[in-house]
């Protein structure tokens, strides 16, 4: 049911090819076009939504390759995400490095802490580990907000992304710059699912010991995992940082590693394409609700006590990942591909 | 001296509440074997809530508290028939991020209700202050421990003699043997919930009638996790002994630590424990250790 009828596998290359048919290649393309011309015909009001959709994905790419294919539950995210964006702006505002320094720096150091919160994950699964990656969350942010180099509470400042003398400074430039990367990683993880690694994760995510038993390295893969998926939050949480100008540590709440758990849920775990559709759907809708919603019933509603509109954000998100987990539990990618096979059969129903 | 006996007391009587809260984690977790991470949330919001009936409906104490509590035990319900009742039998990671969008739904709900986030319960405790030798204790926290033992020993005797209680620890023991007996196997999980919910917003109630309500509050779920994983995932005993460990971790390492480290530290240890405990001992210190099998 994966390819169209009439397709056929002859041979090796042909069987793992991404891209298999004509119509296939004219949408990817077709979809590339469009989002390399968005500046032109997008406000930068729009792009910095993208921007911030671009950013995200990266950082729920990694978490789905940790949650979704290897099945250690982190609800921590949002702390590594803040180790990378705090190493970017150390490394470029203290140390003055370079911008791609900093970018690798932050993805590498939050891999590391990532391991180190990761070690657990050798001998506890589950609950467990979700308590302890939790943890990992505050610790991090407490050291963030105590530690003098990292501006504490003040915040810390972060210069432009700049490459060899190009800087980024208008929202189009660093649109690109994101999407771009954001491009390659999608481009990553859909074929690290494929390798001999992705297998191992997968084997380890449906059962562990089972796993073990068949020779897979659990020490090795879980703790890979786990840099990777930090790895990733790492470059996000540098792009953040350099779009952002300016970081505090409000920005890395645990509320928003709930999100991101949210976010690879809503779009379906384990998959290729479920943190895109998550990451679009939970961001536009936040922002359909932060910037229309919510003021107009503040304003329409005066008789309550100010503020009251705020809540009804994570009133929804708990509300939708609620029921996408009773009602769609494989996400929106699930129906995606229903949507697929429906639409290459029609008119049969099967 | 007198400061040591200071920070011994308000360690105790802190680390009972987290054991109380710790408790509504145990109870749910034996029995349906569901990993509740929404605890803060309802702590919060029936905190929130007692303060409407306190300060805002101007209820005296003994009105106000049975409404309470009847809202815990309708909450709980709530919850566990609609988010947790369609998910019985799905994986764990399920198990987990619904009671954290569970968590996430409340926020939004308390944010909309109670929209300015910080207030102070009214005074439900004498304001004289006692004299422990050479220290000085205000009284909330010898009532604290006090409500704490007292609830302790009409769960302890709920579990040992009450029908459902019995029924109860029948769940946690063996599911399918319960469900051959007889035993509404779903009516055990939502008396579990309900009982969970009642415990943690006595828990509330208490700690935030010594520090205020505020969004910390969300923190002190947390905190209780500590508990949790110290006296190990499925043991009533071990929660209750692990409270008081943490609390006196927290208060006498915040008293005596801050001065070289940074300050806010007292914040941080309960989380420290939960690392190491993980490392060393990661099933506690009384929980039973699964051995597994494919």
């Amino acid at each position: 049911m994966s390819l169209p009828c009439g397709t056929r596998n002859h041979n090796y290359a042909e069987d793992m090819a991404i891209v298999r048919t004509k119509t296939h290649r004219v949408l990817i393309i077709g979809l590339l076009v469009i989002i390399f011309t968005a500046p032109l015909y997008f406000s930068n009001y729009w792009l910095g939504v993208f921007n911030l959709i671009g950013i995200t994905l990266i950082a729920a790419i990694g978490l789905n390759i940790l949650v979704g294919y290897c099945g250690q539950l982190s609800i921590g995210h949002a702390g590594f995400i803040a180790v990378g964006a705090y190493t970017a702006a150390i490394l470029t505002n203290r140390l003055e490095m370079p911008f791609l320094v900093g970018l690798i720096g932050a993805g590498v150091v939050s891999g590391l802490i990532g391991i180190i919160f990761g070690l657990p994950s050798v001998r506890v699964k589950g609950f467990y580990l979700a308590i302890t990656t939790i943890a990992a969350q505050f610790i991090i942010i407490w050291v963030i907000n105590h530690w003098g180099y990292t501006g504490g509470f003040l915040g810390i400042k972060v210069p432009y992304a700049s490459i060899g003398g190009f800087v980024f400074r208008s929202e189009s430039s660093q649109f690109y710059l994101i999407i771009i990367i954001a491009a390659l990683c999608v481009f990553f993880a859909k074929n690290l699912a494929r390798t001999k690694v992705g297998r191992a994760f997968i084997a380890i995510r449906d059962n562990d010991l089972a796993a073990e038993v068949m020779g897979i390295n659990l020490l090795y893969y879980k703790l890979l995992a786990f840099f990777i998926g930090c790895f990733f939050a790492g470059i996000a949480g540098a792009l953040l940082a350099h779009w952002i100008g300016f970081l505090n540590a409000e920005q890395f709440s645990f509320t928003e590693s709930i999100l991101y758990v949210g976010m690879i849920i809503i779009g379906g775990l384990g998959t290729s394409l479920g943190p895109i559709f998550g990451v679009v759907f939970i961001r536009i809708l936040q922002q359909l609700l932060t910037v229309e919603l919510v003021p107009f019933l503040e304003s329409s509603f005066t008789m309550f006590p100010s503020g009251f509109a705020t809540g009804i954000t994570p009133m929804l998100f708990g509300l939708v990942i609620v029921l996408f987990l009773i009602l769609e539990p494989r996400g929106l990618a699930h129906r995606w591909s229903l949507f697929k096979s429906a639409y290459r059969l029609w008119p049969f129903s099967y | 001296m007198a400061e040591l006996l200071q920070f011994v007391i308000t360690g105790i009587s802190v680390g009972m509440v987290y054991a109380l809260i710790a408790l509504g984690f145990v109870l749910v977790w034996k029995s349906s074997s569901v990993a509740n991470l929404a605890l803060g949330q309802i702590v919060l919001i029936s905190s929130w809530f007692t303060y409407s009936m306190l300060a805002q409906a101007e209820l005296p104490v003994y009105i106000a508290f049975p409404i309470v509590i009847l809202f815990a035990l309708f909450l709980g319900w709530v919850i566990e028939r609609f988010a947790l009742r369609p998910l019985i039998a799905q994986p764990i990671l399920s198990l987990i991020t619904v009671t954290l969008g569970i968590g996430y739904f409340i926020e939004g709900v308390i944010t909309f209700i109670w929209p300015w986030s910080v207030d102070a319960l009214p005074r439900l405790f004498p304001k004289e202050v006692i004299h422990i030798g050479p220290a000085v204790i205000s009284q909330e926290y010898v009532w604290v421990i006090v409500i704490c033992l007292v609830v302790f020993v009409l769960l302890t005797a709920f579990f040992r003699y009450h029908r459902m209680g019995i029924a109860m620890r029948a769940t946690a023991d063996d599911q399918m043997a319960v469900q051959a007996c007889g035993i509404p196997v779903t009516r055990v999980f939502s008396t579990s919930w309900m009982f969970a919910c009642c415990v943690a917003a006595i828990g509330g109630v208490l700690i935030s009638s010594i520090g205020g309500i505020t969004h910390g509050l969300l923190e002190t779920g947390l905190k209780a996790f500590s508990v949790v994983i110290l006296g190990g995932l499925d043991s009533f005993a071990g929660a209750i002994i692990a409270g008081p460990i943490i609390g006196l971790c927290e208060s006498l390492g915040g008293g005596y630590l801050t001065p070289y480290l940074w300050a806010g530290v007292k914040d941080i240890i309960p989380f420290v424990i939960i690392i190491i405990v993980m490392v060393i001992k990661p099933y506690g210190l009384f929980g039973e250790e699964r051995i597994e099998r494919i």
